[in-house]
Parts: C-alpha cells; structure tokens; sequence
C-alpha cells in the first residue's frame, strides 16, 4: 500500500513570486526508506511540510494538486489525524522545543493525542531508550549539546508513533557525533520498526546505504527517483545539480568510466574497500 | 475568525481583507500570545527594575510593548499586556498579586487602545504618514497613558501605598515615565518592525486573526 | 547550600517544602500575599514578616540572595515617606509635629509606615513563592486546579519565551560586542537607547521563532481547545507523578482557615486595623502636645 502520494503538486508561498513545487509527483510505499537530495532551495523542505500537512494547513498561499497520506487527502485531515500518521522533525532541534524539561517534551505529543497514561509511560521509556537520552529527562531541552537535543526532538515525535516518520535535514545542525548517533536511530528505526521513513538529507554517503530509494528534487519538481545506486551511479546528473556523491561512489564510476572497472559502483567505504580489494585482486592476477 | 466584507474605505491598508480572504485564529496566535507575554516580562521587568521611584518607574518600556502588542495581534497582545505586569511586577518585586491584580483595566487599556484605534482608523502599523503618526501619538500613547496613569494613581491610593495629596504627583509620574518609551521605543518598533510583522501569519487584522 | 537556576530566578535543589504538592503550595502563594491586604496593624504585619523569614530559612532559600530587592525596597520607602511630607492627606487633629526644620503630620506618616510594612509583607509572601517554586510547579498547580490545559501551557510557553528573549539579546549584545561595541562608558541615556535599538533585532528574532514553534505544536497534534485524537480527555503524565496527601490537605486547609478566620476579622468586626496598633497607641500618646 502507497502510504503518500503526491500528484501535480503546485504550491507558492503568499508574497513570493515564484512558485516553491512546481508539478511535483511521488510515491512512497508502507514501510520504505526514502531519501530526499537536491540543492539548496529546489524546495525539498516544502514537498515534506505538503506530506506533513504544516502546508496548507499552517501556511498561507497558492496549492494545486493532490496529497494523499494513506489513501485520505492531506488538505481535509485534522492537525490531530495528521499528527497520528505523520511525525516530522525540523533541521533545527532547538526551534521545536516548547517545554521546560526534556521529559514534558517528550510528553506533549502523546498527550495530545490522548493516550492512557500506562501507554504513556511506556512510549516515555521506549524513546527514551532508543534515543539513548533516558538521563536527560529531567534536564532543560535548551541545556544540552546540539546532537543530543536532536535525539530528543527525534523521540519527542517517536513518542506519538506515527505512521511515518519525516526528518528534515536532521543532522545539519549539529556534530560530527551527534550526526553519526541520529544515522544510528534511523538505522534501528529501520530493521527494528515497520515505519514509512522521509529523510531530507545533504549527508549523501550516510544516507545512501540506508535508503530504499532516493528521491532528487531540483527546482520545485521531483526530477529523479530510482534506488540509491540507480541514483550515484549517475555521477554527471548529481553534478549537474551541484551534488556530489560520495567520494567512493564517485571514484569508481570515473574507474568504470575510463575502462578499469566493471563491477558494481560502491556506496559506501565498506563497499569501496571489498570492490578494491577485488579490482587489486585482478590487477596482479592480470597478465 | 475574519471574513472580507464589502465595507471597504476605496483605498488599500493593511487591515483589508483581499477579496474572499478567510481569516482564524490560530495555533500561531496562541504562541504570539506566549511570545509577547515573554517579551513583556523581560522588558516590564527591566523597566520596573531600571529606574524605580517607589512603585512608579520613571522609565517603563513595557507599555510600549503593550501597545504594539495590541496593534499586531489585537486580542491577543491586549490579552498579552494584561498578562505579563503580574509577573514582571512580582519578579521585579514592585507590586504585590493584589495590586497587580487591580491594575488589570489599565493594563488592558493600555495594550488596546492603539489596537482598536489604528483598526478604527486604519492607520498603517509601519507609521507611513502623519495621520499614522497622530493615530499613534494620540492613541496609542497620550490616551492610553492617561487612562493607565490615572488608574494605576488611583490603585495606589486605594491601596494606602501613596497619599490621596500626593495622587497629582503620581499619576504624573506614571504617565511621564509611560509615555517616554512609549514614544521613544514603541515608534521605533512599529516604525522598522511592522512592514515585516504585517506579512507573517501571525498578523491580526480583525480582533482576533 | 545548593541551589538550582529556575527562568524566573533561583530554587533550592532540595527543600522540606518540595514534600507538599504543587498545588498546596500555590494555596500558600495566594492565602500569603492577599492576607496583609486585611491587615493594618504594623505589628501584625512585622510578625507576618518575620514568620516569611523563618518560612525562606526552613525552606532552604539562600536569603542572602534577598539583597537584590534592597534598593526597591529603599526607593519605595523613600518614595513613600517623601510624598507623606510633601503632600500629607491632613487631617484637623492630625498632631503635627517639627523634624529637622520641617513640619510633619504624625497620623499621615503612621498610615505610610503601616501601609509600607503591609506592601512589604505581600511582596515578600510573592518572593517566597517564586524562590521555591520551579515552572513545572506553577504549572502543576495550575493544572491540579483543573485550569484549562491551554492557559497552563500558554504560561508555560509564556516563560520559556522569557528565558529566549533573554538569551536572543545575549546574542545580540556579544555580536555588538564582537563588532567593537564598549558600553561601559556610554551615559545612561545613551544606554537606554541602545537597549531601545536591541528591541528591532530581538522583535525580528521571535517573529521568526513563532513560526518555528507553530509548525512544531501543529506537528505535534497541539488543538487550542485541548481536544485529543480519541475525543477523550486529554491525559496528564506529569500531574499523575505528584500525589496530594493528608498533610496536603491540612495544609491547604490551615491556610485557608487562616485566610477566612483574618479576612472575617480585619473586614467584618475591623481587627487588625490602625487603630488597634499599640505602638500607634504608644506613639500618638506621647507626641500629643
């Protein structure tokens, strides 16, 4: 079952000239990984905030087109039944926060929704434990270090359990180990949950090896969706954009490109490491 | 909520509705409420704190922020304005919760008088021309005030804090120590902040969205 | 003594009076600061005083940190007393009376020491709350109250936007600061005035910031009006840890018995008034000519 689609989607921002989507389509099944790329400004941000319903909900301007989020239409969806289908955590941690202590942050969402109180506490110690913040509870979610006030807008929203789960660009604001902690959640969300992922991300290289797909936006459309390798390996379309596949990916397909390579294109080092190891192999072995 | 009627003046202002514009109230305006509470209680609480003559300060920016509060976000800011002297005065330890809570109609009054006249008037938030300037002087700051003062004097007479001789003294004290930042900080705000607030979400045209 | 920063100033981290609820506590707040508006009689009003002291000792506030509402307290005493001298609410019988060359009534100055101590006696009973009281509290007060989830959660948010303001001026100052700004040496005047020029920056900044935390409580399921996704009441995780106890209820109920007993008594058979004052009594006896 698609748990969105997205068809023809228009949408422009009140007092801006020029359209924020501009025809956008897209699918996303029940349960996938998918990873949203593409440059600066090509309107990655507002195709989730559609998803989400924050627009037209929570926006004023111009919309066209159709969302819909398992089979309802975003438009006529309550905030409260957009809240129990579709969680979303924004690039800046801090912007999200509303509550004086980590734990009341965690809290609001679920309460909202009307849980019992013995559910509560049972979501409370699950994303706690699988965001690793279960020592912060009490703490000030404005006293801690950007990476973990990440982990706790991620578990604020966890706590309600939507049915699919949107980062928007989740680690572009914090450290190099608070990023590698947030990729760590994702991959436990992914072999251990049966969530629908949305993850809006720069990190190509983390990315790649988690997604199912890869969707690229560029100047308010969905130019390209296809399976992550489908995706890198195309290293002169990514460029043309002005991005970048990781470096590996990047080496072995000028490797390919020049003739002395003709395995698969590796996404990761771990990848890399094994296709070298087999392009050496064959070096020395060759007459 | 705001519906865009036919009541139109002929000329364009930033509290008519585009044809068939629906306006409610919002989460946005709940948390504009929240803001402005907050901002009001810093600065309420500096002001009472900067330059205090007993339980009057001579320098009070907080009713600057009440009045821009009631041009922005109408209800709301007035709600806002009313709100945030309870805590400021009682962080700021110049008046107790029961002289705080008699402040209440003159709070309230100083938040929305520029709010209803620059609606009642249409007059521009960003202080474009002189009849903005008047609205705002006249309302907003000379009105208001007097109302404030002359309330607030009366709380503190009522209360034993000062002498019923002395209630002409005070109550120009009050006004004085309003007025000033209202007409040093509040023109400024609205003058550079409006042309900015007017096209957010959070913008009230009617009352209350 | 180990103390624990609050938005709103600074708590004790460990206190015999954290063992009552929330909700007795804002009952102390409420019966405290309105009882000495019953009351005139400075006496009353000192041992009231005197009985907050001993409540900030047994709580565990550092009372040294009281010293900030010193220069209030001056310029409130002055302000007061001045305006006594200069324009007294005179009576005929007033005793008048000759101070360093100029003429003082008695009664007039007798009301303004009285009504002084009693706005002192309310305003430390609002002290006292706000120095053992953490936000959380407040608003698991206001909640126990059965106050509408939206009020306490707009207070709440209404404090946090406090404490953010605070640090988007910090932000602010160090970036002028940054750029070679030295305000030690600017007049007062001048000061204000760039304080006066930190509001544009500071109102832009939570412009911005209302958007964010709009998008966040939409995304979060946050209705105005509390309702939840199941139609049901909305839920209250925090609220369900405290627990309001027999010493609970005495307390509350001693205190509202306090409050009815004073207020029936100041306003109904007019105790606790100047007029029973003996040092009043004492003092009007002896400088009567």
């Amino acid at each position: 079952m698609a748990a969105v689609v997205i068809r023809d989607l228009h949408w422009r921002y009140e007092n801006a000239r020029e359209p924020a989507l501009r025809g956008c389509d897209l699918e996303v099944e029940e349960g996938a990984f998918l990873g949203i790329i593409g440059p600066n400004e090509a309107g990655k941000t507002t195709l989730v905030s559609c998803i989400k319903g924050l627009i037209p909900h929570s926006a004023h301007g111009v919309y066209q087109g159709s969302v819909r989020v398992f089979g309802g239409e975003v438009r006529q969806k309550t905030a409260l039944q957009l809240a129990a289908e579709v969680g979303m955590v924004f690039a800046d941690p801090e912007a999200q926060f509303t509550a004086m202590t980590v734990e009341e942050e965690l809290l609001l969402g679920a309460e909202n929704m009307g849980l019992p109180l013995p559910l509560i506490a049972e979501r409370l110690a699950w994303v706690s434990e699988l965001t690793g913040i279960a020592d912060l509870l009490q703490k000030s979610p404005y006293d801690i270090s950007g990476g973990q006030k990440q982990r706790v807008a991620i578990a604020s929203v966890l706590a309600m359990q939507p049915r699919i789960l949107i980062l928007d660009e989740p680690t572009s604001m914090i450290d190099p180990l608070g990023k590698r902690q947030v990729f760590e959640i994702l991959r436990r969300l992914r072999t251990e949950t049966s969530l629908t992922l949305i993850v809006v991300e720069h990190n190509i290289e983390d990315l790649a090896p988690l997604a199912d797909r890869l969707a690229v936006v560029a100047e308010g459309r969905v130019a390209r969706v296809g399976t992550p390798r489908e995706i890198l390996e195309d290293t002169g379309f990514l460029g043309a954009l002005g991005l970048a596949a990781p470096e590996v990916t990047e080496l072995f397909a000028r490797l390919r490109a020049d003739g002395l390579h003709n395995g698969a294109v590796p996404l990761a080092l771990d990848e890399a490491v094994a296709e070298g190891r087999a392009l050496l192999a064959g070096a020395r072995g060759a007459p | 909520m705001a519906v865009a009627g036919s009541g139109a003046e002929g000329h364009s202002s930033v509290w008519e509705l585009a044809p068939g514009e629906v306006r409610h109230a919002g989460i946005v305006h709940v948390v504009m409420l929240a803001l402005f509470t907050g901002i009001g209680i810093v600065v309420g609480t500096f002001g009472s704190l900067a330059v205090p003559i007993g339980f009057v300060s001579a320098f009070w920016p907080g009713q600057a922020v009440q009045a821009i509060g009631g041009v922005w976000y109408g209800m709301w800011g007035g709600i806002a304005g009313t709100i945030f002297p309870f805590i400021s005065n009682s962080l700021s330890g110049s008046a107790p919760l029961p002289v705080s809570l008699a402040y209440v109609p003159a709070n309230f009054v100083q938040s929305m008088a520029a709010g209803w006249a620059f609606r009642a008037f249409r007059a521009d938030p960003s202080l474009r021309s002189g009849r903005d300037w008047t609205v705002w002087i006249v309302w907003g700051v000379l009105v208001a005030n007097l109302f404030g003062s002359f309330w607030g004097s009366n709380v503190l007479v009522f209360f034993g804090l000062v002498t019923r001789a002395a209630w002409p003294t005070v109550w120009a004290g009050w006004f004085v120590g309003n007025t000033i930042p209202s007409i040093v900080l509040g023109s400024l705000i609205l003058k550079y902040v409006s042309p900015l607030v007017v096209q957010t979400r959070g913008f009230t045209k009617g009352y209350w969205a | 003594m180990r103390r624990r920063k609050t938005l709103l100033g600074m708590v004790p981290l460990e206190s015999p009076l954290y063992q009552f609820h929330p909700l007795t506590r804002m009952i102390g707040l409420v019966v405290l600061a309105v009882l000495p508006l019953f009351v005139l009689m400075p006496e009353a009003n000192l041992v009231f005083l005197a009985a907050l002291f001993v409540l900030f000792a047994y709580a565990r506030v550092d009372i040294s940190r009281l010293r900030i509402y010193l220069p209030l307290m001056v310029t409130v005493a002055f302000f007061m007393f001045a305006i006594t001298v200069l324009a007294p609410d005179r009576r005929p019988d007033d005793i008048r009376l000759q101070v360093l060359g100029v003429t003082v009534y008695y009664q007039p100055l007798m009301r303004t020491f009285a009504s002084y101590i009693r706005i002192m006696a309310m305003l430390f009973a609002t002290i006292f709350y706000f120095s053992t009281n953490h936000e959380r509290d407040m608003l698991v007060a206001l909640r126990a109250a059965r106050v509408p989830f939206a009020v306490s959660y707009v207070l709440g948010l209404s404090i946090r936007s406090a404490a953010m303001f605070l640090e988007d001026l910090t932000t602010v100052r160090q970036a002028e600061q940054a750029r070679g700004l030295d305000d030690s040496g600017l007049s007062i005047k001048d000061k204000l005035k760039m304080y006066g020029l930190y509001l544009i920056p500071l109102f832009t900044m939570s412009l911005r910031r209302a958007d964010e935390i709009s998008n966040a409580l939409f995304a979060r399921g946050y209705t105005i009006s509390g309702r939840t996704i199941t139609g049901g009441p909305r839920p209250d995780y925090v609220l369900s840890q405290y627990r309001f106890r027999a010493r609970d209820a005495v307390a509350s109920g001693a205190l509202i018995v306090l409050f009815v007993g004073v207020a029936a008594l100041g306003w109904r058979y007019g105790a606790f008034q100047l007029a029973d004052s003996p040092l009043n009594r004492w003092l009007a006896g002896a400088l009567q000519p």
